[in-house]
């Protein structure tokens, strides 16, 4: 090892290695879930939130208390006495009659010094009427907008659909006890979905340094601790081998099988409470479920996944889409393991720390074998590609987990009325009360009065003549009739949660954000998904 | 308010609020009293309670002092860390070491004018029944399942058949990263937090063979640091997970051990969290969970919508799913069920092996627990002669003490109630 790679490892150490600074023990509760890399792609975005509502502030809060980068409120009007009496971020009564981003940012700005805030006094509208604001507001990371008229909606989210790289939009509408929210974007790209499944372990088709652990592996030769403390792998590789032997080389595939193949794993078991035997009967599972499988069939779907295009621009997840074309080669390639990279991450099980400690050591070793081969075949595909090696680290690491979302244009949904007809025979007070939002939408963008009848109607001329409504259709109807233009606190507070959530999903690209409508109802209190691709 | 406006308040203030409390809804029970009644019960004669001025806490003292409840009551034990600001909106810097409960009362009475938040920085079992009687409502946000447990069986004990306005409503909240739950509790009416205590993930705990022989992760290396040698080295010196010497001292343990096994992955972050449980918790998740409770508050308090039946629970992890049920009572429940739980043993089990059953039990989990029968004591925790006493029962066989179906009563000083369990042999 060079000197400078030593002290390069030193370095990066030391902060694991004493007391956190200041800013990791402000952040530590969040840092376990989105890391240090997630971190940073928050402290780089630029988020732009439409009008100072209360939502619009509720949301603002759970970001910056995580630490945006920054934040542009954008509100031309004056704070109402209604305002001031259910927006947390304005200063109560002596803030009625001034600007309401002005008045909700220093309150905002002060829950986080690290994040830089800014209040604009412009409309919508004129925002949207020259060519300066259309680019102004393009070069955000990300638009929120809150109960926006219908007009400037649409010529919203036209504008952020132009090109492959303008900023999702999320469109959030309330009124009441009722909301839904819609995020548009064309392409959301996850390497950590942080999901819950288990990579493979290569138990049906080991790399060489395994397999031969398994072959040394004589049961019958081992002393009584030895025995004890086989890693429940080892001894499902052996299993399988010796039950392919028997079975003209393959695997347990029925029911009656799989419990023969788990009797015979037991039947290893020499002495009663010899835990690793158990843990490998548990773990039979493995051999024939998802894990490990070759290519899970999700993944395998990408591979033939055009990437998008857009003139004159190059997509911002070119690298990606290199990634998961230089998969395809992987797994296709005949010198190649048949498989997506081993991980170097083993779960913890019944054994010796000796055992244990090799074991781990054996897939760390070849799993860089692997990520070599990987990378070799990722620069000859894509010489001249420039591209973040922690990225190819980390894609390699997670390329059991990788996801890739594909999004439509916002109201895309509704222009297939059908679609929307067969959603609602079966999902009827989500679909009813996105239709609601969708008919008060147009109500309060004409200044007509909000009537229950009116809704309906609504709601009636949009789906055609021939479908009969479902009773929550109505009762969503009512609610919005009762309060169309409330901006409820606990509604707001809820969808601040929400918001911000998927917000920080799509910044930090970990988790897996909403794709469609989320419809949310607080009377009877649900969430429910519709209108994904 | 006949047109009177309270103190603080302006005209108009309320404007969002009242679309909803002028008017029923479709889905609204009669027995609402739209307009001024409804609003001058819960603007000048609703007193609820807040449990906890944490993560939850903070977000649910904002929303129902927006919503219009004045009289707020609100008891924390704990003081402001700087690991709280990512979160815990109404503290700052300047903050940190103060009571939480103090500090967010102030907070929440200078923003929201004419609003009263009583704080009590202290435990929730410092208080006696009569002073929860005075509520029309309690909001929990609490991160201990003991606190929860203590304020479910008080609350359920609290309830007087002949007295209604004993029955107070318990509104329960509960995050983790971007999980959570919010749940309506009408004690002795519907599912109380014990009948659910089986829902609780089972806390992971490593055993002490592999702590002490076979370590494998670093977390094995860590607990070995904190459950078997801080006690070893420090005879007389209790270890405080909140004092940075300390977790340095177990960091460096850990690390001594992790490098003589050749594991990799002891960090000081690890250390912390291993030793301190630490769950994450973010904003969002609380302010989603905690608008849910206040939500439901407001709707209890002021019957303007129906009010959750009676469990939401939230994944975020994986887009936004949800799901509402209702959670079923437990005809066995030691707290609201009445009924005794059967309990099947081996004959041949000790005293011992019983008591340790109880406390890992998922739907029983009582730590220390002391046992009798309508005849006899079988062991007490205390007081120390009663201990004495019982002592040599550890050793015996519960057969021995308890015959084929017979009763056995079991308390524990942390929590207000028996739970009667009728023994059966295998």
């Amino acid at each position: 090892m060079s000197v400078t790679e030593s002290q390069d490892i030193e370095q990066a150490t030391s902060a694991m290695h004493s007391a956190p600074d200041n800013k990791t023990r402000r952040y530590d509760r969040q840092l376990r879930l989105w890391a240090a890399s997630g971190q940073a792609a928050l402290e780089s975005s630029r988020i732009l939130v439409l009008s100072a509502s209360a939502t619009s502030t509720s949301i603002l809060k759970n970001l910056v208390l995580p630490g945006i980068g920054h934040f542009t409120l954008l509100d031309d009007e004056q704070v109402k006495p209604s305002d001031a009496g259910n927006n947390f971020f304005l200063d109560g009564f002596s803030s009625i009659g001034k600007n309401r981003a002005q008045e909700a940012l220093p309150l905002l700005k002060e829950l986080n010094d690290s994040v830089d805030g800014e209040a604009v006094t412009k409309s919508v509208k004129e925002l949207l009427s020259t060519d300066e604001g259309k680019k102004w507001i393009k070069g955000f990371s990300l638009v929120i907008a809150h109960n926006l008229k219908k007009g400037e909606l649409e010529q919203l989210s036209n504008l952020l659909w132009e090109d492959l790289n303008d900023p999702p939009l999320i469109v959030v509408r309330s009124a009441g006890f009722l909301a839904d929210f819609y995020i548009q974007f064309h392409e959301q790209c996850i390497i950590e979905p942080h999901s819950d499944t288990a990579p493979s372990l290569r138990i049906t088709k080991p790399f060489p340094a395994l397999q031969k652990w398994a072959d040394e592996t004589d049961f019958s030769k081992l002393d009584p601790t030895e025995h004890a403390h086989v890693p429940f792998v080892i001894i499902l590789i052996k299993a399988a081998d010796h039950w392919r032997k028997e079975h003209n080389g393959d695997l347990p595939k029925t029911y009656d099988e799989k419990k023969q193949f788990k009797a015979y794993v037991r039947s290893l078991q020499t002495k009663i409470d010899e835990e690793n035997f158990e843990e490998a009967e548990a773990q039979a599972v493995r051999i024939w479920g998802a894990a490990e499988t070759p290519v899970p069939s999700e993944v395998k779907a990408l591979f033939s996944l055009p990437s998008l295009t857009s003139p004159n621009q190059t997509d911002s997840n070119e690298a990606f889409h290199a990634l998961l074309q230089t998969l395809k080669k992987f797994v296709e390639d005949p010198e190649g393991p048949g498989r997506l990279p081993l991980t170097s991450t083993l779960p913890d099980m019944k054994t010796d720390t000796e055992s244990y400690v090799k074991l781990q050591k054996l897939y760390r070793e070849w799993s860089g074998v692997e990520s070599a081969r990987f990378k070799t075949l990722l620069q000859q595909t894509y010489p001249t590609l420039e591209i973040d090696p922690a990225m190819v680290d980390s894609f390699i690491k997670n390329v059991h987990h990788i996801r890739l979302l594909r999004g439509r244009k916002y109201g895309t949904w509704e222009t297939n009325v059908d679609s929307v007809k067969e959603t609602l025979s079966y999902m009827g007070k989500e679909v009813g009360t996105h239709l609601v939002l969708n008919a008060l939408e147009e109500l309060l963008s004409k200044d007509e009065e909000v009537t229950s009848e009116k809704v309906i109607e609504h709601v009636k001329s949009f789906l055609g003549p021939d479908v009969e409504l479902p009773e929550e259709v109505e009762a969503a109807a009512g609610e919005v009739a009762r309060a169309p233009t409330a901006d409820l606190p606990n509604t707001a507070a809820f969808l601040g949660g929400m918001i911000a959530q998927e917000s920080i999903k799509i910044i930090t690209k970990q988790y897996v954000p909403v794709n469609g409508y989320c419809v949310v109802d607080l009377i009877d209190s649900w969430t429910g998904n519709i209108g994904a691709p | 308010m006949n047109g009177h406006l309270a103190a603080g308040d302006w005209d108009d203030r309320y404007h969002h609020i009242d679309q909803i409390l002028n008017n029923p809804g479709p889905r609204t029970d009669p027995s609402f009293m739209a307009g001024d009644e409804v609003k001058d019960f819960l603007r000048n004669k609703c007193k609820v309670l807040v449990i906890g001025a944490g993560g939850l806490g903070c977000e649910i003292l904002a929303n129902l002092a927006l919503s219009g409840f004045k009289d707020i009551h609100v008891i924390d034990m704990d003081t402001i860390d700087i690991s709280n600001l990512n979160r815990q909106f109404l503290f700052r810097p300047k903050d940190v070491g103060k009571p939480k409960a103090l500090v967010a009362a102030e907070f929440i009475m200078n923003r929201v004018p004419g609003v009263k938040v009583t704080p009590y920085y202290g435990k929730i079992q410092d208080k006696d029944d009569a002073y929860y009687m005075q509520f029309t409502l309690v909001v929990c946000g609490l991160d201990s399942v003991e606190a929860r447990r203590w304020i479910n069986a008080t609350l359920v004990n609290l309830v007087d058949p002949d007295l209604p306005e004993s029955l107070k409503p318990l509104i329960d909240g509960g995050t983790e990263g971007f999980k959570g739950q919010a749940r309506v509790i009408l004690p002795t009416v519907s599912s109380c937090y014990e009948c659910s205590l089986e829902m609780l993930n089972k806390p992971t705990a490593f055993p002490i063979c592999t702590i002490a022989n076979t370590p494998r992760l670093p977390e094995h290396c860590i607990e070995w640091a904190s459950v078997l040698e801080w006690p070893r080295v420090h005879t007389d010196k209790k270890l405080d997970t909140d004092d940075p010497e300390h977790i340095g001292w177990l960091f460096s343990v850990a690390s001594a051990r992790a490098k003589e096994f050749n594991i990799e992955g002891v960090t000081w972050s690890l250390t912390q969290g291993v030793v301190k449980n630490i769950i994450p918790a973010i904003a969002s998740t609380n302010a989603i969970i905690a608008a849910s409770c206040c939500n439901e508050a407001f709707k209890i308090a002021t019957s303007s919508a129906a009010f959750l039946n009676n469990y939401f629970m939230l994944i975020g992890t994986e887009g936004v799913y949800s799901y509402t049920f209702e959670h079923e009572k437990r005809k066995d429940c030691p707290v609201c069920g009445g009924e005794s739980l059967d309990l099947k043993i081996n004959k041949e089990w000790t005293v011992d092996r019983l008591i340790e059953l109880l406390v890992e039990k998922q739907d029983i989990q009582i730590k220390k627990p002391s046992l009798s029968t309508p005849t006899k004591q079988i062991y007490f925790q205390a007081p120390p002669q009663l201990e004495e006493a019982t002592r040599p029962n550890l050793e015996k066989k519960v057969s021995e003490l308890v015959d084929e179906g017979g009763e056995v009563t079991v308390t524990a000083s942390s929590l207000p109630f028996n739970l009667s369990l009728r023994i059966s042999y295998i």
